[in-house]
């Protein structure tokens, strides 16, 4: 009785369980590499790769904050944590905490490093993308190239997704446009400011997309 | 069991704060802290206490149970640094004080009893010396065990002692409610149960106490029955358990210090927990570079975690580096110099109960990571620089978010909804009425920037008593927009608010308008007492 219990070591038992191994062994699959982007945004720019580097750009009212929100938000849904930057004497003024939440965000898994003077902005920086999944990061004004590529190098090799906010002075997997915002739902001393249509430009690897991203919210 | 002396300062948020503004001696002081829904009174001044202002209240009952009552806020820094000069006087009677938390330290009499002739005399000489120090109404307890010895010094009278005789603990405790297990789920259950005093809950078999109520139920019954806390005897750890960091160069700064100790505190309870023990009491020694050594036990009810540890530290960093200058003590155990050396040590570990870990997965190694490289950030920005956004009730953007350090409990200061009365239809209460609809701005200028708010003739628009404006906007000025602002496209508004209409120190009128201003940029500006300012961009 004893005997039969005990485990077969003959060849085939061995050939069958390292296909057994080989089935178990984690395998990152190309899927994992990427963090999906859901909503309006996402008919844009599906996914973004770990370890990338992505540029958001426009001008103070043009809607870039709530592009780089949407991207937080996908990094949160998936699970990951994310953390902004935030400049000191930032000429924008705070994250609103709220937008973020409306944007997807799970708040508890987002962090916001308040006035970092500018001179040890690439140190935090660097040190977020140690540990976190996405770091939204404002680019101070005057922030030097050097610095950016090696943020960007700090990035790959972390994978983690690093979102430069302003003028990102390096090189970028993907560069964000918001061209400018509509308010539909606005008229002179009616309505609300309710729906809202952002002109998002994507300059990628590929052919850039131009787009129209329409952002309903309930009022 | 071990005899125990326990010291206890009644009101110690209110005692240190004391120490530290005299001025507020003689006038009734409530301090805040955390309670579960908000801030609630912690801790009353014996003048509050009088005036019916108990522990549990929230702000404003206190506020009115007690008109002038002055409310601060707890500051355990403060209160831990005060405790320090307590616990120096008690040091010189013995070396082997445990401090629990501010206001409370304890220690075995076996020696010093006998050296003093009994525990009454010890008491008496420990209580002198501590009223020495300027605090006024300490008391102690003596007893078996650690808890029973706490419950004695509740016991005793203003700056006198409470002794228990050897054996007397079950007799002693047997009158006292279920509350004193200091664990207010189980105490809720006992009562339920009939069960309202120790001695009641002490009668009952020990092996049903541990398959009702679990090792919680096991080890209140243990205390009720005036046993000691631990029943195998607390394992000696080995000494390679000890954590140690040099400082080069030597730290004169809190801050300095409490960041090495983070990560000490880190790696510490980590290779503890690789053992599968967790740690109840630890020491904390400091060297300076003139060969000072400074040692202090902490004690923790429960297993310390990291946060708290470190915590502990820090309290105990401020009262070394700072403490002397603020309290005027006498400097001879005082450092003199930079900190070189920092070393946690174990002191009394058991084994660890384990941690039930969330139910539907969650990456806690993604979530370790993210909380250590936080708490590194923190470390070069400041505790307060890093912070998360806690949703919460209020009118405009910049109050529906309440900001809190990372690390600190998440609570909203406000609630996010109206609270209905009991028994109120809650669908008829709307929550805060006057808030601005619409998507929340993604940008919040905080503090607002100054604006001009034009109408088509160029003068100021202008809001009557009634919340009507004299003109529409046309025009918007504002350097925090691009191109400096321009002409308004679209608006709505204003939504006129009186906050606050029944107080005239802090009553604030305020009107808002979404404004659209030329090429699409959108904003929130107010006007209140005749300025306008920019309070957000929907960016």
């Amino acid at each position: 009785m004893t005997v039969a219990a005990l485990p077969r070591r003959d060849e085939p038992a061995r050939t069958h369980l390292e296909a057994v191994a080989r089935q178990a062994s984690p395998v990152v699959l190309a899927g994992d590499q990427v963090l999906p982007v859901r909503g309006e945004l996402g008919e844009l720019i599906p996914a973004l790769r770990r370890g990338s580097v992505v540029a958001v750009g426009g001008e103070s009212g043009s809607g870039a904050t709530t592009v780089a929100l949407a991207l937080a938000a996908a990094a949160t849904t998936a699970g990951e944590w994310a953390a902004a930057v935030e400049v000191e004497s930032a000429r924008l003024g705070l994250l609103g905490g709220l937008a973020a939440a409306e944007a997807g965000v799970a708040l508890d898994r987002f962090a916001v490093a308040r006035r970092v003077p500018p001179t040890r902005w690439a140190t935090v920086v660097a040190a977020l993308l140690d540990g976190i999944g996405l770091v939204l990061a404002e680019v101070p004004l005057h922030a030097r190239a050097v610095d950016a590529r090696r943020l960007a190098a700090r990035a790959r090799e972390r994978g983690a997704v690093l979102v430069g906010v302003g003028a990102w002075p390096a090189e970028a997997a993907l560069r964000l446009w918001a061209d400018g915002t509509a308010w539909p739902g606005l008229g002179a001393g009616t309505g609300l400011l309710s729906a809202r249509e952002l002109q998002v430009r994507v300059e990628g690897h590929g052919a850039p997309v131009h787009g129209v991203v329409p952002l309903a919210r309930a009022g | 069991m071990m005899r125990t002396a326990s010291l206890w300062c009644p009101d110690w948020p209110v005692v240190a704060l004391r120490t530290r503004h005299p001025e507020l001696r003689s006038v009734p002081v409530a301090v805040l802290g955390h309670g579960e829904r908000g801030p609630v009174v912690q801790s009353v001044s014996a003048e509050a206490r009088a005036e019916d202002v108990v522990t549990g209240l929230r702000r404003r009952e206190a506020e009115t149970r007690c008109p002038g009552l002055v409310v601060v806020d707890a500051d355990p820094h403060i209160e831990a640094r005060a405790f320090e000069a307590v616990a120096r006087a008690v040091e010189t009677f013995t070396p082997r004080l445990v401090l629990e938390r501010p206001g409370r330290l304890s220690f075995p009499t076996r020696g010093p009893a006998r050296y003093f002739g009994g525990d009454e005399s010890l008491a008496a000489r420990v209580l002198a010396a501590v009223e020495e120090t300027g605090i006024p109404d300490a008391r102690m307890g003596v007893a078996d065990g650690a808890f029973t010895a706490g419950l004695a010094a509740r016991a005793a009278p203003s700056g006198a002692a409470h002794v228990v005789a050897t054996g007397g603990s079950a007799a002693f405790l047997a009158e006292w409610s279920v509350a004193a297990l200091g664990d207010p789920e189980l105490a809720d259950l006992l009562t339920r149960l009939g069960l309202r005093t120790l001695g009641d809950f002490a009668v009952l078999p020990a092996v049903a106490v541990l398959a009702r109520f679990g090792p919680v139920g096991a080890r209140a019954h243990r205390f009720a029955c005036g046993l000691d806390e631990l029943t195998a005897a607390p394992s000696e750890p080995p000494p390679e358990l000890t954590e140690t960091a040099e400082l080069d160069p030597p730290a004169t700064q809190v801050d300095t210090v409490a960041f090495v100790a983070k990560s000490l505190a880190d790696r510490l309870l980590a290779r503890l927990d690789a053992l599968g023990l967790g740690c109840t009491r630890v020491t904390i020694e400091a060297e300076t570079e003139h060969g000072e050594r400074l040692a202090r036990c902490w004690r923790h009810e429960g297993a310390l975690t990291p946060s708290a540890l470190a915590a502990r530290v820090r309290w105990q960093l401020e009262g070394w580096l700072t403490g002397a200058a603020d309290l005027e003590l006498d400097v001879d155990a005082e450092t003199t110099a930079g900190l070189t050396l920092l070393r946690l040590a174990p002191d009394e570990v058991v084994p660890a109960g384990g941690r039930q870990l969330g139910f539907w997965g969650g990456d806690q190694a993604a979530a370790d990571r993210a909380g250590r490289v936080l708490a590194r950030v923190q470390g070069m920005l400041g505790h307060p620089a890093v912070v998360s956004a806690v949703p919460q009730g209020g009118r405009t953007p910049a109050e529906r978010v309440r900001w809190v350090p990372w690390g600190d409990p998440r609570e909203p200061a406000r609630p996010v909804g109206a609270v209905a009365a009991p028994g109120a239809n809650v669908a008829e209460v709307p929550p805060w009425p006057g808030t601005i609809p619409g998507p929340a701005p993604a940008r919040v200028l905080d503090p607002p920037r100054a604006a001009q708010l034009l109408d088509d003739d160029g003068r100021p628009v202008a809001v009557t008593g009634r919340g009507d404006a004299s003109a529409p906007p046309a025009h918007v000025r504002c350097d925090a927009l691009p191109a400096g602002g321009g002409a308004v496209s679209a608006w709505a508004g204003p939504w006129a608010h009186d906050l606050r209409w029944w107080d005239a120190r802090s009553r604030a009128r305020c009107a808002r308008w979404q404004v659209v201003v030329a090429p699409g940029v959108a904003c929130l500006v107010a006007l209140s007492g005749g300025r306008a300012t920019v309070e957000a961009i929907y960016d």
